[in-house]
Formats: structure tokens, C-alpha cells, sequence
């Protein structure tokens, strides 16, 4: 009998935990197929009764979002590699290589993953509307400040991953007569792929989601990402919820296919740096 | 912790033998023939020099990087909290301590300040509970776990806009599922507007914040029970120790590393929220909602008073960097004996 109330109270618990976390993103998904009358009835309805792509159809074709997409596309995938690229190498070098001052980089980058992003809004604006040719206003401004802030994070990641593959592996590189950027190529860099591929996901969902200084730094409709776009959208005087809520799904859409391929070693990365 | 040292990588002392022997070696050629010997030398330490250079060379990039568009904007926002530029390419004038005068004595940054303070101290409250619970509830062995512990994170990891979207849809007066379900269980008599009165939006938004953030908490606070030793939990078994016992005294006490931590950095991540607060509120209803980086961006990019929000900046670092100096000096746990 107390094993039973035991697994009951388990069950409920989990249920609930789940209900907190999933329930609102069932919510949008299904509205978002719902015809506008249901979509703002006064009794909400759990399944949807009507059924409708007309929100897709509207948001894909008449309007801006495509040009969106198509920003917040090429702006995450240009922060993913040189994040990449990057926190690679000086990873590589900060946990391998004992170079002098290595420690005390080390530190900095730790500092530098709970920088304060507000703090730098004002001149990094200032900053990028001073260079020649103008960065501001650009996608290379966006990809600027997201590798910035999601570099010290990446390399706190990797760590992780990179203190976990033996050193012996590579001794025996180098005993075979294997240099030292032979040997990072060849052999080490391929048992770190998990760790590289979560830190190239969460640079990019890190840039799919900043909105700050998208907001700030891009100026023109032509090259706006996808958060400002919707918040566009909500700061209508009439929101058209259809639109908006079709719009987060496709906006959710990418991040949850790339964190399903990397989710396991993901969540590793990001834990085992804070608990060791 | 982070910047604890793997002793396996310092250097093996055979290779010091060599190198001091090869130094040893080029001394006393060097005092015939400079040159041929000097090439062996460079190839006889070069293991550990390479290494050295190779890892400046490696890390260079990055610290480049960093520098330009950290360390260097960190400085020109300290030049610019003395000039009067307004917008960009006006003013730039000298104008001394005016702008910080103006800050100090603003009461709206004052008020400012004051609302960060309550949203740290309540996003830390609300989340340490929830992520707490959730924790737990991960710990115990169900079906579905292993999936359970990495979807936790799912709230974290979509864009701010999309969750600003998901809560300003629920909470809603028309067509929001909170209001509809708190009317109907019979709790409130009709819909309110979560967004409308000060104290409600502050709340909604604390609220919002917190659903996106504890997740990464409990994730973290998972990683860190999970590597405690279980055998204690069975010693105190046996003793007769009851769960909440075991909690306060086994658990507590091994996740201090980590809670001080996540007190430091949760923290700074925490002050530093805006796009939840700009999106679901814009720091209203009358500024009730406006933290210190709701101010500064709404004093810069629709005040257009640069300068001005470039000292509430940097006033604003100098009171996180003292927060960080006592958080260290009273709160870091003691150090590890091991």
C-alpha cells in the first residue's frame, strides 16, 4: 500500500513538472492551426475544432517573415563557425597547451561568460557606427557581437569535453612521430566531435534567439532577424494571434530538430563544467 | 573548481633532463661555433616551446577577439559617461562629472536600481524552489527519465520572443487559457489583466522569467546530486534518518560549491534580463516593470540621450563589480581539502 501512494505521488509529480514545461508549447502549436474565431473564443478549446493552414500560408506568403528567417539563418550560421573555428582552437590551447598565461586566460573567459551584455550596448553601437565601411546596420554586426557572447561560454563548454579524452592518445601520436597540429587534426579532434557539435549548436540557437542587439543594430527592414520581426508583430495595435502564434512554431522549429540531434551531450557540456 | 589543474598534463621530468642536457650541451659548443648547434637546440626543446607558441598562436583569435569588442568598448563607454553626445554624431563634448550628477540624482534611477534589486531577489527565490522540486522529482528513477533530464532544458533554449509570445498569448484577457481556466475553477469572477496593475505585471513577468530560467538550474543541481557518493545516503539510513534529514543534512551541504555558484553567476545573468521585460511589458505599466537595463536602453534608444545611459552603465558595472567582492569574500564556501 505505501509503494502504491509512493508511485502515485511520483506519477503526479512528474506529470505536473512535464505539464509546466510542455502544456505551453502544445498550446501555441495548436492554436496556431485554429481558425481565428476559435483562436480568440471565450472559451478556449484543448483540441482544436477547426483545423487550418491559412496562418502559414498568410505568414510564408505575405509577409516579411521568409526575409526574417532567411536573416536569422545566415547570421546563426555565420556565429556558429567562427565560434566554432574560434573556441576550437583556443580550447584546444588553454586545456593542452601549456602556454604561458594560460591560467589566468582561464579565468578571464570565466569572468567574461557572466559579463553583464547591457553594459556594452551603448558603445558597441557606437563602436560599429564608426567603422569604415559601416558595420552597423549589417549582418556582420550581429555575427560580431553574438560570437562575442557566445565564445567565453563555448570554451567553459568544451573543457569539459576536452579534459575527458586521455592525453595518452596523443602521446602515442607523437611517439609515431606525429606533430603536434597533426596530431589535434588527426586524432583529437575527432573524439572531441560531440563537444565541438554541441557548442556549434548552442552558438547558433544563442544567435537565433538575441534579440537586445538586433533590436539596436540593425536598422533597416532588409536585414532583420526573426525576434525582432515578431516583436514587431506583437507591438501591433490589433495582434493577429494566428499569425503570431504560426510564427513562434516555425520560429521554435529549428532549434528544437538541432537540440534533438544534440541534446544528451548538450545538456553534459553544460553541466559538468558548473558541478566539478 | 574550474581552474582546478589536471597534474597529468604538466610536463613529464624526462623531458626536463633532456632539456637541461641539451642546455648544457649548447653552452659548450657555443663557445667554438654559434650557429650549426644553435638550429639542434631549437630542435631538441622543441616540444615544450613549440607547444608554448603554438597555444599563443592558438589563442590568439580569441583574445583579439574579446579585446575589441569587449575590453575596448568597456573603455569607450567610461569616455563617453563624460561627453553630451545625445544621438550618434552629436554633442561629444567634454562636460566632466555632469552626466553622473544627473544620474545620482535622478530619482527614476534610483527606482530603477530598486526594482533590479526585487527582481534578482525574487527570480532567485522562485527559481531555487522550482528548480529545487524539479530536481528531485528528476532524481527519483521513472520511465522516460533519461529523456525527461535533457527536455527539462527545452524552456531555456527557444528564443526570449517565442517564450514572450507562449505567456502573452496564456495570460491573455481574450482567448487566454489562465484566465479562463482561474474564472471557471471559480478563483477569480472575471478575466484580469495579468499586464495591467504594477504589482500583477511585476509578478507575471518575474514569473515568466523564472519558467525560462530554472530549468538550467535544475539541470545543473541534477549533475551535482547525482555525484554525491550514495553510500552516505545509506549510512544515514541506517541510522534511521528520515528524507528531509538526509536533505538538509547530506544534500545541502554537498551542493554548496555549485548554490555558490549559481548565486554568483545566476545573479549577474539575472540583473542582466531585458528582452523578457522590454517584450512582455516595456517596462510599464507606468515604469512599474523597469529594471536598470530596461532604463538604460529606453534613456539610449528612445531618449536618445547616449551619454547619459553610458554613466547608468557604468555606475550599473561598478555595483555589480562591489555585489561580486562581498559575494566572494562572505559567501564562497571553504575551500576543498583534497
Amino acid at each position: 500500500m505505501r509503494r502504491f501512494w509512493r508511485s502515485l505521488v511520483l506519477f503526479i509529480s512528474v506529470f505536473g513538472l512535464l505539464f509546466v514545461v510542455i502544456a505551453p508549447f502544445y498550446w501555441i502549436f495548436s492554436s496556431s492551426v485554429k481558425r481565428n474565431q476559435e483562436i480568440i473564443a471565450r472559451i478556449p478549446t484543448f483540441f482544436p475544432k477547426s483545423f487550418t493552414i491559412q496562418h502559414y500560408q498568410n505568414l510564408l506568403a505575405s509577409s516579411d517573415f521568409p526575409k526574417y528567417l532567411m536573416n536569422s539563418t545566415i547570421v546563426a550560421l555565420l556565429t556558429m563557425i567562427f565560434t566554432v573555428v574560434i573556441t576550437v582552437m583556443a580550447a584546444y590551447a588553454i586545456y593542452r597547451l601549456k602556454f604561458p598565461g594560460h591560467k589566468f586566460l582561464q579565468r578571464v573567459i570565466l569572468v567574461t561568460y557572466a559579463f553583464p551584455t547591457i553594459l556594452l550596448l551603448i558603445p558597441i553601437y557606437m563602436m560599429l557606427s564608426a567603422t569604415t565601411p559601416k558595420l552597423i546596420d549589417t549582418p556582420w554586426a550581429l555575427v560580431i557581437v553574438n560570437v562575442t557572447f557566445a565564445a567565453p561560454f563555448a570554451v567553459w563548454m568544451l573543457q569539459a569535453f576536452f579534459k575527458s579524452i586521455p592525453l595518452e592518445l596523443e602521446e602515442a601520436a607523437a611517439l609515431d612521430g606525429a606533430g603536434r597540429i597533426q596530431t589535434m587534426i588527426k586524432v583529437f579532434l575527432p573524439l572531441a566531435a560531440p563537444g565541438i557539435a554541441s557548442i556549434a549548436i548552442y552558438a547558433f540557437i544563442f544567435s537565433w534567439t538575441e534579440y537586445m542587439y538586433a533590436s539596436v543594430l540593425i536598422i533597416s527592414d532588409k536585414y532583420r532577424t526573426l525576434p525582432v520581426g515578431l516583436a514587431g508583430i506583437i507591438g501591433q495595435y490589433q495582434v493577429d494571434w494566428g499569425l503570431l502564434l504560426a510564427g513562434a512554431t516555425i520560429t521554435t522549429l529549428p532549434v528544437l530538430i538541432l537540440f534533438s540531434i544534440v541534446g544528451r551531450s548538450f545538456v553534459q557540456g553544460l553541466t559538468a563544467g558548473a558541478v566539478k | 573548481m574550474f581552474w582546478r589543474h589536471n597534474r597529468q598534463d604538466d610536463s613529464p621530468p624526462i623531458e626536463f633532463f633532456e632539456d637541461a642536457h641539451a642546455r648544457v650541451k649548447h653552452e659548450r659548443y657555443s663557445l667554438t661555433e654559434p650557429t650549426p648547434p644553435q638550429r639542434k637546440r631549437r630542435r631538441r626543446l622543441s616540444r615544450k616551446q613549440t607547444d608554448s607558441l603554438l597555444g599563443l598562436l592558438l589563442v590568439a583569435p580569441l583574445v583579439l577577439w574579446l579585446t575589441a569588442a569587449i575590453l575596448y568598448p568597456l573603455f569607450s563607454a567610461i569616455r563617453l559617461s563624460f561627453l553630451d553626445t545625445g544621438i550618434i554624431g552629436t554633442g561629444g563634448k567634454f562636460i566632466g562629472l555632469e552626466n553622473y550628477q544627473f544620474i545620482l540624482s535622478s530619482p527614476d534611477f534610483w527606482k530603477a536600481l530598486g526594482r533590479s534589486l526585487v527582481w534578482v531577489v525574487g527570480n532567485a527565490v522562485v527559481q531555487t524552489l522550482a528548480a529545487f522540486a524539479a530536481a528531485l522529482i528528476l532524481m527519483q528513477s521513472f520511465p522516460g527519465q533519461g529523456v525527461a533530464r535533457i527536455w527539462i532544458i527545452l524552456s531555456w533554449i527557444i528564443p526570449t520572443v517565442v517564450v514572450v509570445i507562449i505567456w502573452r498569448w496564456l495570460l491573455g484577457t481574450s482567448g487566454g487559457i489562465v484566465n479562463y481556466l482561474l474564472v471557471s475553477l471559480g478563483i477569480l469572477d472575471s478575466p484580469v489583466g495579468f499586464f495591467s496593475t504594477a504589482r500583477s505585471a511585476f509578478a507575471s513577468v518575474v514569473f515568466i522569467n523564472s519558467w525560462r530560467w530554472f530549468p538550467l538550474m535544475t539541470v545543473i543541481l541534477l549533475a551535482a546530486m547525482q555525484g554525491i557518493p550514495q553510500e552516505l545516503y545509506e549510512a544515514a539510513a541506517v541510522d534511521g534518518a528520515t528524507s528531509s534529514k538526509k536533505f538538509t543534512n547530506i544534500t545541502l551541504p554537498a551542493l554548496q560549491p555549485v548554490l555558490f555558484v549559481l548565486g554568483l553567476v545566476g545573479t549577474l545573468w539575472s540583473i542582466n534580463v531585458f528582452d523578457i521585460i522590454w517584450l512582455t511589458t516595456g517596462g510599464g505599466p507606468s515604469s512599474a516593470t523597469m529594471t536598470l537595463p530596461v532604463f538604460i536602453y529606453d534613456m539610449a534608444f528612445k531618449g536618445y540621450r547616449l551619454s547619459r545611459a553610458a554613466a547608468a552603465s557604468v555606475v550599473m558595472g561598478m555595483l555589480l563589480l562591489v555585489f561580486v567582492y562581498l559575494f566572494n569574500r562572505f559567501m564562497s564556501p571553504p575551500p576543498e581539502t583534497d
